[in-house]
């Protein structure tokens, strides 16, 4: 699977989820690679990309979730 | 001005970058120690070098002043190298045996305070306090200063039977080996948290504030999209708060400090122990904090009078059993004492064995 | 001008001859804004006996999930420097060596972008920069890192390893605790800076049972340095401590936890099978007793603070493992123990916490180690346990 791919799951993933739960970084890559079909180290590289680019942000309320930066 | 280029994932300076060549040549190879000083060692190595290491209280809390000063001392003496210990004093690590006396005249002048080596107090482990924690219930930093102030003579000459290690952690969280130390001050909260029930709604997440607490005292309250507190079943940690910031558990009248001993980490003798309640309150008296610096003083005249050499404070109060150590010290023995929390059963006494 | 501030409370923590921590607050103070406030604030604390501190949120730089503790003064207005105050973790050296070259460099960065105040260190064993607002974070970061400085961790992922001074300067050091500690940390960069775990994962890695860096007490796997052979006596030195006035008898051999020792004026034996190891005869007679033999370490696993279900300590794993460089042994080793956590743990679930509630025996399966008695420190006492099919096949 292409990596853009990946990535959109991931960011429709969390995105779907806000608001309802916070998913770990764990979580994610639990439930792509499952339904992706792909291992884990795959989703794992496709989110660090969403987050060095800022689509995604790392977020701490008592552990560390991964989030949807919030619009300013 | 334009920034350097960031870089990402290199991980900390080799340590060897930052070593004295003395301890870079015999790195791996030392033969043995002495103590010539409460704040003076020498370490001896196979090869016969040595180095000397000078130790001075720091409060752990330094503006970039202080450091600056001590960089200044470590490079005039010390061909510019010194390091911190886990316990938050610096070390001078003298190469040169001449370089040893003018660096302490100068580390008088200036006001340093120079020990904590060997058996006796070194300086106290704590925690952020009200300088910079959201759940501090104490001011960590401030108990420290005034026990290291009545202490001070433990610090720099006075001995004990072995060493006496205190720390200060300003709520149970227990940043640092607090639950593990000879005698140990940890803030406490006795009030159940208030709950802000608009700000839970956006700001928390019910199941892992459910999850947070120790006794399942916290339910959703569905009525409210929030959640309740049980105020039977609390037991006021204030872990809930760390999840859920709109649980505020600070509580200015009631938040005080528990006074716990009898910890080691060390195999040394004994196992490993954990410091268990002496003190089950005492209210916050800033700014000096009298009643902790008293009792602490307490338990250590205490140790000091009934242990053996060798022996630690928790090694001390089991030769002589917990209800003789209430009865020296004189310490009231209250139902907080007897644990109702997750090991319980294990502390009861199974035996018709004790002192009157 | 920074703001000006009477602080009658916090003025009576400068007396006295312990250094103070006042007195840093207020040099940093004349000169710094954001210091001045956090004086201000904290004497409005000592005055009001609370905290005014905010906690949590969204800040850090770039791609990393840790390193940066967000933090927010509950009373922005009345001191607005401190609105947003946020510490940042720098990944000390193994062993806190530093050298005044690079101090000074670090402080002239800090003063530039924070508060001019630090802690040396955190309790995990990071250089704590305490306090600058949210739009330095960056310039600090690139500052930092271009330097030669990382971050350390926070949330939910592997924090900053920690050891003891080790073979740097120690005699007793079984293990080279700075390069596990260096070699660890390279490992596992990624592991520290996004947070993938169900929540932290300290190490902390001590050469010797004295455990000066409290392994035992503060690490999810403390590892601690021992041998496997003898105690070398040499007697004329036992001599000379005798001749200095130890009394050998009351304070080694009475005081050895196992009984192991013995002496009778002349010479000093050690039955080194019925030796523990604790370390108590070598750190008093340290001229006169040296362990010898193969030298490694006891992987424990499990200590924390009391949250949730009270402090544990960490507990024996592995009795015996050889420890050098790449650890490919030891690494592996914690990989499986962290795929067995990210399988089953629940967020805020420490690895101990996790092998409490689902037992010893699923944990050491997992991970591929047999059932040991230097494991426990007794069999269970109740009839209660589970046969598994392979199990009734045996």
């Amino acid at each position: 699977m292409e990596k853009e791919e990946v990535k959109q799951k991931i960011y429709a993933l969390v995105e779907k989820s806000m608001g309802k739960k916070k998913l770990k970084s764990s979580d994610i890559q639990k439930t792509v690679s499952a339904e992706a079909g792909i291992s884990r180290d795959e989703v794992k590289d496709a989110l660090k990309d969403l987050i060095d680019d800022g689509k995604l942000i790392y977020t701490y309320f008592g552990g560390s979730f991964v989030e949807i930066p919030p619009k300013e | 001005m334009a920034l350097p280029q960031r870089r990402t994932d290199i991980g900390p300076p080799h340590y060897k970058d930052f070593l004295p060549p003395v301890m870079l040549k015999n790195y791996g190879d030392w033969k043995h120690h002495e103590i010539l000083n409460p704040g003076l060692m020498v370490h001896v190595a196979n090869s016969g070098d040595k180095v000397w290491s000078i130790r001075v209280a720091t409060p752990r809390l330094l503006s970039t002043d202080t450091i600056r000063e001590f960089a200044d001392l470590a490079e005039k003496y010390c061909g510019g190298y010194l390091r911190w210990t886990t316990r938050n004093n610096v070390e001078f690590l003298v190469s040169e045996e001449k370089n040893i006396e003018p660096l302490w005249k100068e580390l008088v002048e200036k006001n340093h305070m120079m020990g904590g080596i060997g058996n006796r107090i070194s300086n106290i482990v704590h925690t952020q306090g009200w300088i910079h924690c959201h759940s501090a219930a104490t001011d960590a930093s401030g108990i420290v200063k005034a026990l290291m102030d009545d202490l001070a003579d433990y610090f720099t000459t006075r001995e004990t039977p072995n060493k006496v290690k205190l720390a200060v952690a300003c709520c149970t969280n227990m940043c640092g080996a607090v639950h593990c130390s000879d005698i140990a001050i940890v803030a406490i909260h006795r009030k159940i948290p208030k709950i802000d029930h608009d700000k839970v709604k956006n700001m928390c997440e019910v199941p892992s504030t459910i999850a947070s607490c120790p006794t399942g005292a916290i339910s959703p309250d569905p009525a409210r999209k929030s959640i309740k507190v049980n105020d039977e079943k609390c037991m006021y940690c204030g872990n809930c708060f760390t999840v859920c910031p709109p649980m505020d558990i600070a509580d200015p009248e009631f938040d005080g400090v528990a006074i716990v001993a009898g910890g080691k980490v060390s195999n040394l003798r004994s196992n490993p122990k954990f410091s268990k309640l002496v003190i089950p309150y005492i209210k916050n008296n800033p700014p000096r904090w009298p009643e902790v610096t008293e009792a602490v003083r307490l338990i250590l005249d205490a140790y000091i009078a009934g242990a053996k050499k060798h022996e630690r404070v928790g090694e001390w109060i089991e030769r002589i059993g917990w209800e003789k150590f209430f009865k020296v010290t004189d310490l009231p023995f209250t139902f907080q004492h007897i644990d109702d929390f997750t090991i319980a059963r294990e502390t009861f006494r199974t035996a018709a064995t004790f002192k009157w | 001008m920074p703001r000006k501030y009477e602080t009658p409370l916090l003025d009576e923590l400068e007396k006295g001859p312990f250094p103070s921590f006042v007195t840093e607050i207020k040099k940093a103070a004349a000169r710094n804004d954001m210091a001045a406030d956090e004086l201000g604030q904290l004497e409005k604390s000592y005055r009001e006996r609370r905290g005014y501190w905010k906690h949590g949120g969204i800040v850090g730089v770039r791609g990393y999930g840790g390193g940066v503790i967000g933090r927010y003064s509950s009373l922005p207005e009345e001191f607005p420097s401190v609105a947003n105050f946020h510490t940042i973790r720098i990944n000390s050296v193994s062993g806190f060596f530093y050298t005044s070259k690079i101090l000074k460099e670090m402080c002239d960065l800090w003063d530039k972008y924070g508060s001019g105040l630090t802690n040396m260190h955190g309790s995990t064993g990071d250089l704590i920069l305490l306090g600058t607002s949210t739009e330095n974070l960056e310039p600090i970061f690139a500052e930092f890192s271009s330097r030669g400085w990382d971050l350390g961790g926070s949330g939910s992922a592997l924090r900053t390893p920690s050891c003891c001074i080790g073979p740097a300067r120690c005699e007793w050091s079984n293990i080279d605790t700075l390069d596990i500690n260096y070699n660890l940390t390279q490992e596992w960069q990624d592991e520290m800076h996004r947070p993938a775990f169900p929540y932290k994962f300290k190490f902390k890695t001590a050469g010797c049972a004295v455990d000066c860096i409290a392994s035992i007490a503060r690490a999810d796997c403390s590892i601690i340095g021992t041998w496997k052979g003898t105690i070398a006596v040499n007697q004329d030195e036992v001599a000379t401590y005798a001749k200095n006035g130890m009394n050998i008898k009351e304070e080694i051999v009475d005081m050895c936890p196992s009984g192991c020792m013995s002496y009778d004026g002349k010479e000093l034996k050690i039955n080194d099978e019925d030796c523990i190891r604790c370390m108590h005869c070598i750190a008093k007679m340290t001229k006169a007793l040296k362990a010898t033999g193969e030298k490694g370490a006891t992987i424990l696993i499990g200590s924390k603070a009391p949250f949730v279900i009270g402090s544990t300590l960490s507990w024996v794993i592995i009795p015996f493992i050889k420890m050098e460089p790449p650890y490919d042994e030891f690494k592996d080793l914690i990989r499986k123990m962290w795929e067995f956590w990210d399988e089953h743990g629940k967020n805020r679930e420490r690895i101990g916490e996790l092998i409490i509630r689902k037992g010893m025996r699923e944990f050491l399966e997992f991970i591929g180690v047999e059932p040991q008695p230097q494991q426990i420190k007794e069999p269970r006492r109740d009839p209660f346990f589970f046969w598994t099919e392979a199990d009734l096949q045996k």
